[in-house]
């Protein structure tokens, strides 16, 4: 058990590592010249062989490695970044200056991380406070009329991409029926601005996030368990003349939620890395947001950051489901 | 670790890939074993959902490959006209009461309507988006099968030190999620290529190469796993007794056999794919020259235009979902047909 | 001064701006549907009031109190709040009305005219005799937020700091200080030069509470110019260096930043330390301002029309052209249209194509209201015809017509122009470019090939996905190289000809896109500007005329306005006519 953990551990390193320098390499010798947005916005347009100044004090002249490892030590230690005539303190983790707003990026990104963290759990919650149970009374109900007809409605749903689906939630719930509490969507502080706001201005996301990934997790678990209650152990349990309650509940769902909870560590690490579709719709200030726009204003140093830090949750949340699937089933370990 | 994502927002992942599969199983064996194309052609043929869904998209395929001639037949074409012979400019540049609807009676000039504030036609834009979309799905498809089944066929048949550092790419690849790896080409590549002539072709064949390079591990795994199980058998076993070289066999032994699983991850990407393409469109960083279905769909996701002018969202969004959803329930339906496990 | 308020992508000032130019529609246009008739919030242009003394007087009906929110559509507003780095109808506007004082200011007549008054000066300075040295006495009763007196030396060692044109790239300084101010081409500036107490440039001068410029060139406008923040104090030393002063400028008008975060908001207090008896056009009647960037127009548009809690104190800076009837019928006065002194025009390169007639021809091409549509402006109201190059209301400016009348879209009047000029039998050909990146500019840039290709002109679009603008600066662009015609958006830095006319016109000049270069042109210029003051205006109304008239080098497509919506609690909604935003100084709240 702890051998394959510090295994696991160390090839997350690897990963983390590997793609860190893989999007660094591709800032670098992506672009034409990676100075040439900053040094637009900063001469309205007249940039012309101003470039080179820019380029000099940004480090595009020195060998890849050797900015890659001044990154790196930035990251660990902090450092001061120069463009053009201006320094900018960057303490660590320092993982750039945004070309926008000269400031940190950590800091903003940090501003950004509890908008982002709003939509996924109150999403994530909502899609498994319905989606498990409904699942399992579909899987007790197995082939009943409702069932058939859950299962068709909700594989018709979750066919639609889910943009689309979170766009017409949108459209409909605030231009078409004006619910005027929930209209104003967006990320409000809970402190700053009252937990009213928070919750009123991310309500119709989670809906929207909440009925789209209910369908699945429904579809899923529902699988799992027809699957679970069709084994061997289950059957020796009805033999065995427990009641219907003990053998869905207590040995039926028990089996049945480890794929599901594997499949939703996955998916939860997805959200927090950026619910892009999400926020764009419903206009929340999170990560996602924040990168697209980052992406519209070739603000580079703010992509290759949010790049990096949804990469290194990705891979965390990756390795924990890994570990915790790890516990959660022995046969893992030996194979 | 090879758990299927499925939530939302990870549609980015592409994890395209069916239930993780026994190399054991029956399935292989049966598949290896006579004409199992022609098994499964007859049960599609049985099964009314497939056959509806089949018609649906052939409906589609018929109006990307001869977009230009049914506009024609119907008169339309991209070109634009003067926006205030077809809008009215003080009436929120919607369409004049003689364009159609919302502010006129149905009209055979324009049977899908203008568009609001530029007067373009709708039905011409609409089987022209289909075309884009179509296409850059069914390439990308192609070429992610491409890549998964070589570096399937390579890591399952050669294993060792190959199968885990392919492996471990898989992974890799497997943890980025598609829509973060196209935010963060794209301001690279317009940085790169904003200047050339043909910008629009480029967008589209970075597209490509995205959706490629981020949609073929699922493939991959499949392919793997078929072809641990397939090396073991009989007829490998020989062509490597007779010194076969393993090129031969990887391609003359292995390939034909492995038909059914490319079929069944081809049908499964495209679905994803066309709903990518539409996405990244809506998000501005697709394609970006008007001609899309999901750049359609963002200009009509205005509020003020949804409210008076429904229809001009409902056509791009049908033609996504009805696509996407059709390719889906067939691409099942291949699944289940090629898969006797679950014959039903 | 460069609009970013429709800066949709990338870094380019006027992208939108650019694409969504147009002008000169069929009708006088205007008052669609059945709202109210809408009055232009014009602006009369060139008044001034050296006396005036604080305090302002009260607006009738004033109460104190409140939070005023503003919403910026689509406006990512400034980079920095650096005063001296502000150079964008946003930034300006509000901080030169609320936060950043400098040498002289506007304030609103009742007629809606803005007027130049003085602001840390006591009056609007005073020039010698051929404007190449001008004085102004700092007051002694402004203060900083802090509580410190405004010193001279202040105020001087923030106009030094305007001549660092690498610290403050896109500061308005690189234009004006480094042009006019004497000894500036030399000097680097206190940061990119080492020399953090400008002890090394000796333009300015500091004796008591009198500062003295000295100039290279003679400069009328320096009082205007003084009304940009950018020539306001700063505080001495380590304490104002950029990039870190830009976060959070020391204040001293009757605000002070809360908290500032770039693209997304901007909180404004009150600053108590400031009195209202030293600042002859501010008032204080607001407790903040909280302003917020970037927002969704359709978004803005739903919240402004609903009329609920939240939008009853707020104010939008813009109005999505899809609501335009409802917002007019339903908000009345609220709505206000405000004339932002911008002008759109193409620019046909005036090597290339030589001839009057043709240039002629493509100003009848130009499908001024489709395009108009197609870029989402409302024909008339957020766009109207232009007949020359100095916006209306703007002092001196003639009303006068090319050809008569207004031109328009009239395809076969273009036809004639090109036969006479002897292009008739085969399309005369013409390259331009638009900005790939916005869809709008694409629409627009399809109605103006339609529109070209219907009057004789074959048309060949380049699409840029960078800023148009850094396709027409660069000479070694091959893209560049083949264009025949260009485009330029410009907006007037203050009331006056000189900042129109030499900018898009005078030989060499940065956005003389055209290449327009005609040394009689240029000699009028020159003279014009040491001619005395009062008549100035009418010299460059004459010369605005005498341009269109006999070379018609570029065409003016439209004037453009812009709409505010005042919520319903807002006291006193009126546009800020010196720089196209809401009057921020004089808005309250109603109790």
């Amino acid at each position: 058990m702890f051998a394959y953990v510090v295994k696991r551990l160390i090839s997350g390193v690897l990963v983390v590592t590997l793609v860190s320098m893989a999007i660094f390499l591709l800032f670098w010798y992506g672009p034409s010249s990676p100075a040439q947005p900053i040094c637009d916005r900063e001469t309205s347009n007249r940039c012309g062989n101003k470039i080179e100044i820019y380029e000099k004090t940004l480090g595009y002249n020195n060998p890849v490695h050797e900015e890659y490892a001044k990154f790196v030590k930035g990251v660990f230690v902090g450092r001061t970044l120069t463009i053009a005539s201006n320094d900018y303190e960057c303490s660590a983790p320092c993982l750039g200056v945004s070309f926008r707003t000269k400031e940190p990026v950590k800091e903003e990104l940090l501003s950004r991380v509890p908008a982002t963290f709003s939509v996924a759990i109150g999403g994530a919650f909502l899609y498994l406070l319905f989606g498990i149970p409904i699942g399992v009374a579909a899987a007790r109900r197995r082939g009943s009329v409702a069932d058939k007809a859950l299962v068709s409605s909700f594989l018709f749903i979750s066919s639609i991409p889910y943009y689309l689906f979170a766009l017409l939630t949108w459209l409909y719930l605030t231009v078409t029926f004006e619910i005027p509490l929930f209209s104003n969507t967006g990320y409000f502080s809970p402190i700053t601005e009252g937990p009213w706001a928070w919750f009123s201005g991310l309500f119709l996301a989670w809906v929207a996030l909440g009925i789209f990934g209910c369908t699945q997790y429904t579809r899923f678990t529902r699988g799992a368990m027809v699957e679970a209650l069709s084994e061997d152990y289950i059957r020796t349990a009805k033999a065995k003349g427990l009641p219907s309650r003990t053998i869905v509940y207590k040995h039926g769902l028990r089996a049945a939620l480890v794929p599901v909870v594997t499949i939703f560590g996955i998916d939860f690490g997805t959200l927090l890395a950026g619910t892009i579709f999400t926020e764009r719709i419903f206009e929340i200030q999170g990560i996602g947001w924040w990168s697209l726009q980052a992406v519209q204003g070739m603000d580079l140093p703010v992509v290759q950051a949010t790049a990096i830090f949804s990469a290194v949750i990705l891979i965390i949340s990756n390795l924990l489901v890994d570990i915790v699937y790890s516990v959660l089933d022995p046969r893992v370990r030996l194979s | 670790m090879s758990a299927q994502t499925a939530g939302p927002e990870t549609l980015g992942s592409l994890s395209t890939e069916p239930d993780p599969q026994d190399p054991t199983s029956q399935q292989a064996k049966e598949i290896a074993g006579k004409s199992p194309m022609r098994i499964a052609l007859g049960r599609l043929a049985r099964d009314k959902i497939a056959v509806v869904c089949a018609l649906v998209v052939l409906f589609f395929i018929i109006c990307a490959v001869f977009a230009g001639p049914i506009s024609s037949l119907f008169g339309v074409s991209l070109d634009t006209p003067l926006a205030s012979e077809r809008v009215d400019g003080l009436n929120n540049g919607l369409p004049k009461p003689e364009m159609g609807p919302p502010n006129g009676p149905f009209t055979w000039e324009h049977p899908m309507g203008v568009a609001p504030r530029t007067g373009q036609d709708n039905l011409a834009y609409w089987l022209h988006g289909c075309r884009v979309s179509l296409l850059i799905a069914t390439v990308a498809a192609v070429f992610a099968s491409v890549v998964g089944v070589v570096v399937g066929l390579l890591s399952g048949f050669l294993g060792g030190a190959v199968d885990k550092v392919l492996s471990f790419f898989i992974d890799m690849f497997l943890t980025i999620p598609f829509l973060l790896a196209a935010l963060t080409l794209a301001p690279i590549l317009n940085e790169r290529f904003n200047t050339s002539d043909n910008y629009g072709t480029i967008q589209k064949i970075s597209l490509i190469c995205v959706l490629a390079l981020f949609g073929w591990m699922g493939t991959a795994r499949l392919i793997r796993g078929e072809v641990l199980s397939l090396r073991e058998r009989e007829f490998v076993q020989a062509a490597r007794v007779m010194g076969m070289p393993t090129r031969r066999i990887l391609f003359k032994e292995l390939l034909p056999n492995l038909a059914a699983p490319i079929i069944i991850s081809i049908s499964l990407m495209l679905p994803a794919f066309v709903a990518l393409e539409a996405g990244l469109a809506f998000l501005g960083i697709g394609v970006t020259d008007g001609v899309s279905w999901g750049q359609m769909i963002l200009d009509a996701a205005s509020p003020v235009y949804f409210r008076d002018y429904p229809q001009y969202l409902w056509q791009p969004m049908v033609g996504v979902v009805a696509l996407v959803l059709s390719l889906n329930l067939l691409g099942d339906a291949i699944r289940d047909a090629l898969d006797p496990k679950t014959r039903r | 001064m460069k609009r970013n308020k429709p800066l949709a992508l990338v870094a380019g000032a006027a992208l939108l701006t650019l694409a969504a130019c147009g002008g000169g529609s069929s009708d006088d246009g205007g008052n669609g549907g059945e709202g109210t008739e809408r009055e232009f919030g014009e602006q009369g242009g060139g008044t001034k009031d050296a006396e005036r003394q604080g305090p302002a007087p009260e607006i009738e009906g004033a109460s104190t109190g409140g939070t005023i929110t503003v919403y910026l559509p689509g406006d990512p507003g400034p980079d920095t709040l650096d005063p001296t780095g502000g150079w964008s109808v946003t930034g300006n506007s509000i901080q030169q009305a609320l936060t950043s004082r400098s040498l002289t200011q506007y304030a609103r007549d009742e007629n809606g005219q803005p007027v130049l008054v003085p602001d840390l000066a006591t009056d609007l300075g005073t020039p010698n005799e051929d404007y190449t040295e001008w004085t102004f006495t700092i007051r002694d009763d402004a203060t900083w937020e802090d509580g410190k007196p405004v010193t001279a030396e202040e105020v001087a060692f923030g106009i030094c700091r305007s001549l660092d044109s690498e610290a403050f790239p896109s500061g308005p300084g690189t234009e004006y200080s480094k042009h006019y101010f004497a000894g500036a081409e030399e000097y680097e500036g206190p940061y990119t030069g080492k020399d953090p107490n400008c002890e090394k440039w000796d333009g300015v001068t500091v004796d008591g509470q009198d500062i003295t410029i000295k100039m290279s060139t003679p400069f009328p406008d320096m009082d205007y110019w003084g009304a940009f923040m950018a020539m306001g104090p700063a505080p001495l030393g380590n304490a104002s260096k950029p990039p870190n002063y830009g976060q959070k400028p020391l204040a001293n008008g009757p605000y002070k930043i809360e908290s500032y975060k770039p693209n997304e908001e901007l909180v404004l207090v009150k600053n108590d330390q400031w009195s209202a008896d030293s600042d002859p056009a501010r008032h204080q009647y607001a407790d903040g301002f909280v302003f917020k960037f970037n927002q969704d127009q359709a978004k803005v548009d739903e919240i402004m029309l609903s009329d609920n809690s939240d939008s009853q104190t707020a104010v939008a800076t813009s109005l999505g052209s899809g609501n335009y009837n409802d917002a007019n019928s339903q908000l009345g006065e609220r709505l206000v249209q405000q004339t932002s002194q911008c002008v759109s025009t193409l620019t046909p390169d005036y090597e290339k194509i030589d001839d009057i007639n043709v240039r002629k021809a493509l100003a009848y091409a130009y499908p001024y209201e489709d395009a108009w549509i197609a870029g989402g402006e409302v024909p008339g109201v957020t766009r109207i015809p232009a007949n020359s190059v100095m916006p209306p209301g703007m002092a001196g400016k003639r009303d006068f017509q090319v050809d008569g009348e207004q031109i328009t879209y009239d395809p076969e009047k273009a036809k004639e122009l090109l036969t006479e000029a002897g292009y008739g039998d085969k399309p005369y050909p013409i390259t331009m470019v638009y900005y790939e990146v916005d869809p709008l500019a694409v629409d627009v840039q399809d109605q103006v090939t339609k529109g070209f290709e219907a009057a004789g002109f074959s048309v060949k679009a380049i699409p840029v996905q960078e800023s148009p603008y850094n396709v027409f600066f660069d000479p070694d662009s091959k893209v560049n190289k083949q264009l025949n015609l260009r485009l330029v958006n410009w907006c007037s830095d203050w009331p006056s000809g000189s900042t129109m006319i030499p900018a898009l016109l005078k030989t060499g000049a940065v956005y003389n896109t055209a290449g327009f270069s005609e040394p009689e042109i240029d000699e009028e210029m020159d003279a014009i500007s040491t001619l005395p003051l009062e008549e100035q205006p009418d010299a460059w109304g004459a010369l605005d005329e005498k341009i269109m008239t006999e070379y018609f080098p570029i065409i003016p497509t439209a004037f453009r306005n812009d709409l505010f919506v005042f919520g319903s609690k807002i006291g006193n909604p009126t546009g800020d006519g010196s720089i196209g935003a809401p009057n921020y100084k004089d808005l309250y709240v109603m109790q």
